[in-house]
Order: C-alpha cells, then structure tokens, then sequence
C-alpha cells in the first residue's frame, strides 16, 4: 500500500533561522569577552569613551548641563566574567542545539519515511526552546547564575529545559514508532544517544536545593561536585557537540555526495565505542588536582582509547567521499562538510592528548584547552552548520542558492578566521604553560612571575579576537544568503509517495530477545569483571583481570563461530525501544562506576590531612556574590600535585602545599577552576588577624594581602599594578551585600550535609554585622578612598562600607585556604572502593599545615 | 524478518567490499573490513590501559603524585637553604655597606631587580608615593625606605632578613598590608643586591656600621 505524505518542513526552517540568528549573537559576544581580554576598558569602559566627547561638546557649545554620558569603570552587565557564560550558553546551547533541531526534524523523517509526530510539540518545543534562551540572555549579564560552567542557567529555567527536551524526545521516539521503514539507520542511533544521555547528563549535574526564586545550591559539593561536573562538561561537549553532528554527518554528507558511506561495520564500532567510553572521561578536565588518582587515571586511559572510536567516524565521513572529490568544486555545502570533518579529526586527536597527565600539566588552566575547545565548535560544528544550512536552504525554499561565491567567501573567512584563533590560543597556552612551569636555571626558584606571563600571551589574545571576528564575519556572510535564497524562493514542504510498512515488520524483537542473549552476556560480564579489577584489592584484582582476559577470548570465538552477533544487532537496529534501553545502559555505565563510590568514599569521615575550615555567613554571602560576578572563571582555587604550582601558589616552607579535596569539602559549587585567566587563589586568605589597636579579632582574617590592598584592587586592579587586564568592579561598593537571605541559605546548606552550627537568623545577622564592622574598620583606618561617597569618614563611613558588597568579597577572599589538620591514629587504611588506598605506599611522617 | 546481513559473509571472502542492498532515503553503506592501522590503535590504546593501570597500582615502581611533588619540594628547598647559608656565610654587616652597596655594578644589579619587583608598593624613587598625574603625591601601600625611619630594624643584615622572609608575623602591616617573604621569588644574591641598591641610596643611615677590619 503507498500513501502520499508532507514532511513538516516549516519546523527545519524555524530551527535553522534560529541557529543562524543565535550564532551570530553568540559569537558577537565571543569576540565582545575576547577583546575584554586584551583591553580591560571594554569592560563599559568603553561607554564612557565614546559618550563623553559629545557630553563634552554639546556642554561647551550650548552650555547645557545635563546632556547625559556613562561614566563608569566597568559595567556589571558587560563585565567578561558574567558574559563568559552567555557566550558559551548561546554558542552551545542556542546555536547548535537549534542547528542540531533543524538537521534532527528533517532527516528523521526522511529517514523513517513519516511526518514527525505531533506538529503541536514541534510548536512546543521550537518556542520552548527560543524562550529558554532568551531566559538565558535576561538573567546571565544580570549575575544570576548556578555558577558551574555550561551549567549556569539558575533552575526555574533548568525545569524549563527537562520539559522542553522531554517534548522533543516524545516527538522524535513517537515519531520512530510511527516510521515505514524496518531498521533505523546509524545517523538514528546517534540521535537517541544525545536525546536520553543528556537528559541523563542534565539532570544529575542540575540537582540543587534552591534557596529563592533565583538561586539554588548544587546538592553535590567539592570533589563530588567537580566530578559530576567534569562528567556533564565533557559529555556535554561529547553529546551536544558531537553524537547529533555525527548524525548530521551520516545523513547530509551521502546525500551531498550521493555516495554510499564508507563502512557499516565501523559505523557499529565507532557508534558503540564512543557511546560508552566517553562517559568515562570527565575527570580529565581535573588531572594533578586533588581528584582522586584512580579517577585522574581511568580518565586519562578512556581518554587514550577514545582515539579510534573518533576517528572511525573522522573515516566515514571523508572516504564516504572517495570518488566524488570533484563535486567539491560545485558544491559549496561539502566543502564545509570537507573541512568540519577534518577539524573533528584534529579536535579528537588533540583532545586524548591534553588528557595524558604531562601534557595536561602544561596545558590545563591556559589558553590551549579553548583552542580545543574551539577547533571543535568553530572548526567543526561550526563548518558542518554551514554546510547543513547552504545544503537545505534551497530545499526548503525551493530555489537555487543564492550566490555560489558569497558561500565560497564565507568558507574562505571562516577557515582563516578558525585557523588564527586555533593557532593564536595554541600558542599562547603553551607558552604560558611552559612558562608558568618553568624553573630559573640554578633549579632553586621560578623563572616567571604570573603577571610575566600574561604579557608574553598579549598579542596572542588580539591574534585570537581577529580569528574569532574572521569567522563571525564568515556567519554573517551566511545569514545574507539564506536570507537572499529565501526571499528569491517560497517556502516549500516537500511531498514524496512512500510505500507504508507492514506493523509486523518492525520493532518485532520480544524484550527477551533483545536483553537475554550471547553477545550481551559476554560483553557486560567482560565490562562487569573489569571493574572489579579496577576495585579489588591486591592479587584478587589481577585475578579479575584474568577473568577478564578469558571473557575476551571466549566472546571473540563465539564471535567468529557464527553470524549470530551480526544477526542480533541487526534485528536491534530494527527495534528502537531495545536499543534506546541499551544506549542508555552503555552511556551509563561510566559514570556509575565513577560517580557512586565516590560518593561513598569520598565524605567527612574519611578525610585525610586537612579539613576545610566552616564559612561564616558574612564569608557565604561573599562566596555567593564571588559566583555570581563569575570570578571562577577567572580563577581557580586548586594547587595541582605539580612543583610550579605548589612553589607558586603554595605557602612558605610547606613542602606538600598542594590542595587536597577535605579543603573543599563543603563547597557547594566546587570551586577549582577551569582557567587562570589570572592567579589562583587557594590561599589567598590567612590566619584571624588583629584590628589596627593590635587586638585580635572576633571573626576577621587577613591573609597574603591586607584589606585595602583587595579593596583598591576590585575598585581598580589598574592601581594595584599596570598591566592587569582584571575588570573592575565598581558597582560592589554601591550595592549592598543580601544579608537577609542568609538564614535560608544556611538552611539549605545545612540539608546538603554542611555541618553549620544551629544559628538564628538574630545571631546570623549580629554576626554578619560584627564580621563586617571588623573589616570596614580596618579599610576605614588604612584611609581607604570611596569614589561614591567621599563626604563619609570615621564611624560614619565604616558603617556605609560595612553593608557593601565589597566588604563581603573581602571576607570571602580572605577565608580561602582556611583548613585545620586531621589527625588520624596509624596508617592509612585501605577503604573499599578506593583502588588508591590499596596502594603500597612508602611510610613517611606527614607534615601538618602551619596553623 | 530483516534479511541476512552481507558482513558474515565478507569476513569470508576477503578482499571483497559489499554494498550494502538496503537504502535509507537513497543512502547507501559499504561494508568492508576495518583498517588495519586503525585496529592496531585501538588495540594499542588498551594494551597500554592494562600496563599502566597495572604497573601503577601492581607495582612500586611509580610514585604517587603526591609522593613525587613532595619530594621535589623538599629537594628545592634542601638546595635553596644551601645557598642562602652559603650566601650568608659570607655576608655581614660591614661587606652589605662598605663592599657591595658601594660597588656600582653590583647596585645597579639590585637596582633593577627592585624595578621589577618592588616599586608597586615602595615607589620609583622609594618614597612610597607616586604621582597622580596632577602633580599630587598619594601614598602606595608600602613604607618610605629615604625617610630614615626603619621600623623594625636598621642592621643591614636585620634588613636582608626583613627582605627574605617578608614583614614578621607579629606585625599587623603597614594599614594591614604585609609584605611578603621574597625568599621565595628571588635568590640570595639577588636579595643581597637590592638590599645594597636601598642602602647605596640613604647611605648616611648606616655610617653607624664600621668598615671592615683591614686585612
């Protein structure tokens, strides 16, 4: 029986304008933070410049006195460290999600042969998605925020998201089930994985207890924190960024090429290999740090054996071409589809590389890792877009394309303008990298200060800026094409004749058959006794390994013995809950057994050496705005277990100053970093200090640097010295610290496990107030100057600067590093689930921190 | 049922590339063996998985991190405490003011070593002011060094030891502000330098020294 049916087009057509519209708004502001990086006026700053001259002119031609102007150091909306989020929300979130709508909507249905299912939850989800991001655009710059990178929109907004997804997910499963078409090809199973790991993958690492409308702590804290994080950053990367665009690939470059994909049989691998090793490999983004060396480890070795599942797909996108190079020339959508490919390729290559430990020394917390980043969002999901986009608009419209050359430009910009910035940010991260490692000759200091090495990366950051602006420019190229094309076509939904398939002919596996059989038992008791020997303790582990060994042996022979492995993934691929059931499982696995032992193993009662000394609320209020304005992405407050970093970073004479994760115990987020774009700071604080009558205070420390030294600093880094590219922060000492919400706050931290003294909000508030008082005592005895309110001095103004939020900064910065020692009687004791502890380690005497 | 699929049937004739007879909205798919360099990665890729994760945890022969950076710092530290004693062994009093703050090359060593490091709080010419661009001096963060007043000591070598291990620890700083142990960013000699390079500037606050003992 044949039946005649439209495709919905009109959904691919609103997902590709929003791509194209979010690309250029997310990248606009990606060469806005890049420029940020160089001069620090275009923090605001900038306003000033610009509206003053005519304030200036028309003041002194017509004598008016109230034509206004900004006059401003910095602006709290434009400042790089609340845009930085914005910037990777709508790059990644905005324009490639939308992209990766648009590429799902049309070959889904084409693929199964049947209009996706419901028009009204493409509305829904279309819309719902738009409004997301627009959400996302009015709350970032206003420093709301959950503070956790790719993870920042705060959960009002995150509820949001599961619904929207779970709206697209029902239509796209419905419309699998609806499909005339007996198996699903490979760019299908890409597709559910992104649809159910990053569900999977949001939801975990989005668990938090809100405090308000607005704001909400992580349920996860320290350690734990950071790796459900490095496990939804790296997969968002992976799921996001990847599997869809794979998908993308399998279907539009076949079809550009009109030649069959290279090998199914390395689709199968490829597929199944990422999907379940990736999830491993999150704690890459925190080697040398204070996560535990058995999760550094199998990170860095999934890492490794991510290589050739990556580049399979490197391979059936580039030899699917092999015989049709010459359509290159006609077609500008393979060019891009050409050059996308081999960037996934150097993006994939590089990336197990800055997972090996030493090369990771070098490249973490530097420039290289946004290189990578970069190679792979502007290099290849940004290339294949293009492609997608310059492939479908004259399908969608109905037309021709409406100018050849204007795309062959738009490639030529792109790929100098990505090419610059891969290469501005490789070498500015290895340089500073190296640089930052590096000892003096005579082995006994460092050779360069930080401030050093930011000077050398200068040019390197305007270099980057240029690239970034090159491929923007590319982008915008773009839009007017589409736009041309569109308006010389109409809007067209195409129509085909399909033959309907028989019910019987599909989806026909039992649940037994799909679950209970040889390949599956073999490759999860292979994956089941793995573990155990990555977990038992010494000698029953290699006994595991063993069994392992003989699984292996065993399953390959039944492999070659018959075609019945074969057979069965065919008749999966035919059946989509099954398989939906077994991406999921795969993807699973990783972090299952990353994630629950270490939320086992790794709490209060087993903490070694150091214990993260409690905030007081003042210092919580202040760790509260320190998130808010962004400041982690700045810098980190992690000293890796690396000589550089321990001299540099560490305290005076303390030979083992690294950090390790009892410090950061109770921080809910994390607060290690992902970048130093300036210092660390895990010591920056110090010791209760005494008031300027030589007392001892109730509450206040002072570390490294005094009081009025970080007050000047955030009113003007400028003033502390010249070539800081810091923002500043001016409106901190405008805006009053939110006090009232600390009661809540404590609450909330005090359900997630943070052992808080039982406090009423009178004794938080008189505490608060003594803290603040302290320090404001201190800026006021040190004649500190305060640009919005000169008239103030003595009680007057210690009682104004007391309420600011720059005083409770100030109380934060000076907690970090806070920790008592741990006394533990006798040895280490090996701990269940801690391969760490099973180690042989040479005795010897520990040292405690100073006090 | 789904048809027999071709790829049993390639492993036994090798050589020979299927394609595949099924098509998905006019795509095609070879089946074909997988490379043989791109096996050999893979496999490569868990051989060393096993080695390593079995040479780490099955061995004594690597370090842990931990162990190993600790090491490294105390080495450091062991090889900068010999220098400074043999940097102090042969430094006094009278050699600071008398021997190398009189010796041009070696203040001009200091001096721009204090360039570098020391003039954000001391000041360009060590007034511990600077100018704000509209002929006004305002104070920076550190004390006056040409003010003849010497707060904690005056002896040279109270002052290197000043220098090296930053403001004592019962000092509540200068409005708070502390300065730090530079011991740790600059090596004796280079101390010895700077130190000879603030004295070379307000010599007449250490004529109380007496010049070295004739040989």
């Amino acid at each position: 029986m044949t039946t005649t049916l439209t495709y919905d087009d009109k959904s691919v057509r609103r997902f590709m304008v929003a791509a194209i519209f979010w690309a250029i708004v997310g990248m606009s502001v990606g060469v806005l933070i890049a420029s940020q990086l160089s001069w620090w006026q275009m923090n605001g700053h900038v306003l000033e410049l610009l509206t003053k001259p005519l304030h200036d002119w028309v003041t002194a031609k017509f004598g008016w006195d109230w034509w206004p102007f900004f006059q401003t150091d910095g602006m709290a909306h434009l400042t790089i460290s609340r845009l930085r989020p914005l910037h990777t929300n709508a790059v990644i979130f905005a324009f490639v999600c939308n992209m990766m709508f648009a590429g799902i909507y049309y070959s889904t249905q084409r693929l199964c042969k049947v209009r996706t299912a419901s028009d009204l939850l493409s509305g829904i989800h279309f819309w719902g998605w738009q409004g997301i991001m627009v959400a996302a655009v009015l709350t970032l710059p206003a420093g709301l925020t959950r503070g956790k990178e790719y993870a920042e929109l705060i959960w009002p907004i995150n509820l949001c998201v599961v619904v929207v997804w779970s709206v697209f997910a029902i239509n796209f499963f419905w419309t699998l089930a609806r499909r005339n078409e007996p198996t699903l090809y490979v760019s299908l199973w890409f597709y559910i994985a992104t649809i159910v790991v990053v569900a999977m993958l949001y939801i975990v690492n989005h668990l938090s207890l809100p405090t308000s409308w607005t704001h909400s702590y992580p349920i996860f804290g320290g350690l734990q924190d950071a790796l459900v994080q490095g496990w939804y950053g790296h997969n968002a990367a992976a799921f996001v960024l990847t599997t869809p665009i794979l998908g993308i690939m399998y279907y539009f470059v076949p079809k550009a090429a009109n030649r069959p994909v290279y090998s199914y049989r390395l689709s199968i691998i490829h597929f199944w290999g990422l999907v379940f090793i990736y999830l491993w490999t999150g704690p890459h983004h925190m080697l040398n740090t204070a996560m535990p060396v058995w999760l550094q480890n199998l990170a860095m070795l999934f890492s490794l054996m991510l290589w050739a599942p990556s580049w399979g797909g490197v391979l059936n996108g580039l030899l699917t071409l092999r015989g049709a190079w010459d359509k290159l020339r006609s077609e500008p959508a393979l060019k891009f589809f050409v050059a996308g490919v081999i960037f996934y390729g150097m993006a994939t290559f590089e990336g197990p590389l800055l997972a090996i430990k030493s090369v990771n020394a070098v490249s973490q917390y530097t420039d290289w890792t946004i290189g990578l980043v970069h190679s792979g969002t502007l290099g290849w999901n940004g290339m294949m877009a293009a492609g997608m986009f310059y492939w479908l608009a004259p399908r969608l419209w109905n037309t021709q394309l409406w100018s050849k050359p204007l795309a062959d430009m738009h490639f030529r910009i792109g790929l100098v303008g990505v090419l610059l910035y891969i290469a501005a940010t490789g070498y500015s991260g290895i340089s500073q990298g190296l640089m930052l490692n590096q000892f003096s000759p005579n082995g006994l200091a460092l050779k360069y200060t930080f401030l050093q090495t930011l000077g050398t990366i200068q040019l390197f950051h305007i270099l980057r800026m240029v690239g970034g602006f090159l491929y923007l420019s590319g982008f915008i190229l773009l839009a007017c094409n589409i736009w041309k094309t569109a308006r010389t076509g109409n809007p067209c939904d195409e129509t085909v004749e399909i033959t309907v398939l028989e019910p019987a002919r599909k989806d026909d596996m039992t649940w037994a058959e799909a679950l209970i059989n040889e390949p599956l038992a073999y490759i999860l008791l292979a994956i089941g006794s793995t573990v155990l020997w990555f977990f038992l303790p010494p000698h029953a582990d290699k006994a595991a390994l063993m069994m392992t060994l003989l699984i292996v042996i065993m399953a390959v022979r039944a492999f070659k013995s018959s075609d019945s492995w074969s057979h069965w993934h065919e008749r999966l691929v035919g059946n989509y809950l099954p398989l939906t059931v077994l991406v999921f499982v795969a993807a699973a696995i990783g972090g299952a057994v990353q994630i629950i032992p270490t939320l086992l193993v790794y709490r209060e009662k087993n903490v070694e050496e150091r214990l993260q000394e409690l905030y007081t609320p003042l210092e919580l209020a202040g760790r509260d705005i320190f998130i808010s304005e962004g400041c982690h992405l700045c810098h980190s407050q992690m000293i890796r277990t690396l000589p550089a970093d321990v001299l540099r970073y560490g305290r005076a004479g303390v030979a083992d100053d690294y950090s390790r994760y009892g410090e950061s115990l109770y921080d809910h987020p994390y607060q290690w970093g992902s970048k130093r774009t300036g210092p660390d700071l895990a010591r920056e604080g110090g010791p209760m200090a005494k008031d300027p009558q030589g007392k001892p205070c109730s509450l206040m420390r002072v570390g490294n640097r005094g009081n009025p030294w970080h007050f000047n600093h955030f009113l003007n880094p400028r003033q502390i010295s010249d070539s800081s590219n810091m923002p500043a922060f001016p409106w901190l000492f405008e805006q009053e610290a939110d006090v009232n919400s600390l009661p809540n706050k404590i609450a909330a931290q005090t359900r997630l496990g943070v052992p808080w003294p039982v406090m009423t909000p009178h004794a938080i508030r008189t505490m608060v107030e003594t803290q603040s008082r302290e320090i404001a005592a201190s800026l006021v005895a040190a004649k500190v100057y305060l640009p919005a309110k000169p008239q103030l001095a003595g009680e007057e103004l210690r009682d104004s600067l007391a309420k600011t939020k720059a005083v409770a900064l100030i109380a934060y910065i000076q907690k970090l590093g806070a920790c008592r020692p741990v006394a533990k009687e006798g040895p280490a004791m090996p701990t269940p689930l801690n391969p760490d502890s099973y180690r042989a380690m040479p005795n010897t005497p520990k040292t405690r921190p100073q006090p | 049922m789904s048809q027999q699929p071709k790829r049993g049937q390639f492993a036994k004739t090798k050589d020979e590339v299927v394609l595949r007879d099924h098509a998905f909205d006019g795509i095609q798919a070879f089946d074909r063996k997988l490379p043989n360099w791109w096996l050999f990665t893979c496999y490569g890729a868990v051989a060393f998985f096993v080695a390593y994760w079995f040479v780490y945890y099955g061995t004594t022969l690597v370090k842990s991190p931990q162990q190993a950076v600790k090491e490294r710092i105390l080495a450091v530290q062991a090889a900068q405490l010999a220098e400074l004693n043999q940097a102090m062994a042969g430094l006094n009093d009278a050699k600071l003011v008398h021997e190398l703050a009189t010796h041009p090359l070696y203040v001009a060593a200091g001096q721009a070593t204090f360039m570098k490091n020391c003039i954000p709080c001391h000041g360009l010419d060590l007034s511990a002011t600077q100018d704000d661009g509209n002929g006004q001096r305002i104070p920076l963060r550190g004390l006056p060094l040409t003010d003849h007043v010497w707060k904690f000591t005056h002896k040279p070598m109270g002052l290197f030891d000043l220098i090296n291990k930053g403001s004592p620890p019962e000092s509540t700083g200068n409005n708070g502000v502390r300065m730090e142990a530079w011991g740790q960013k600059l090596s004796p000699a280079e101390i010895a330098q700077v130190l000879s390079y603030i004295i070379s500037k307000v010599p007449e606050d250490f004529t109380d020294t007496p010049a070295p003992a004739a040989k």
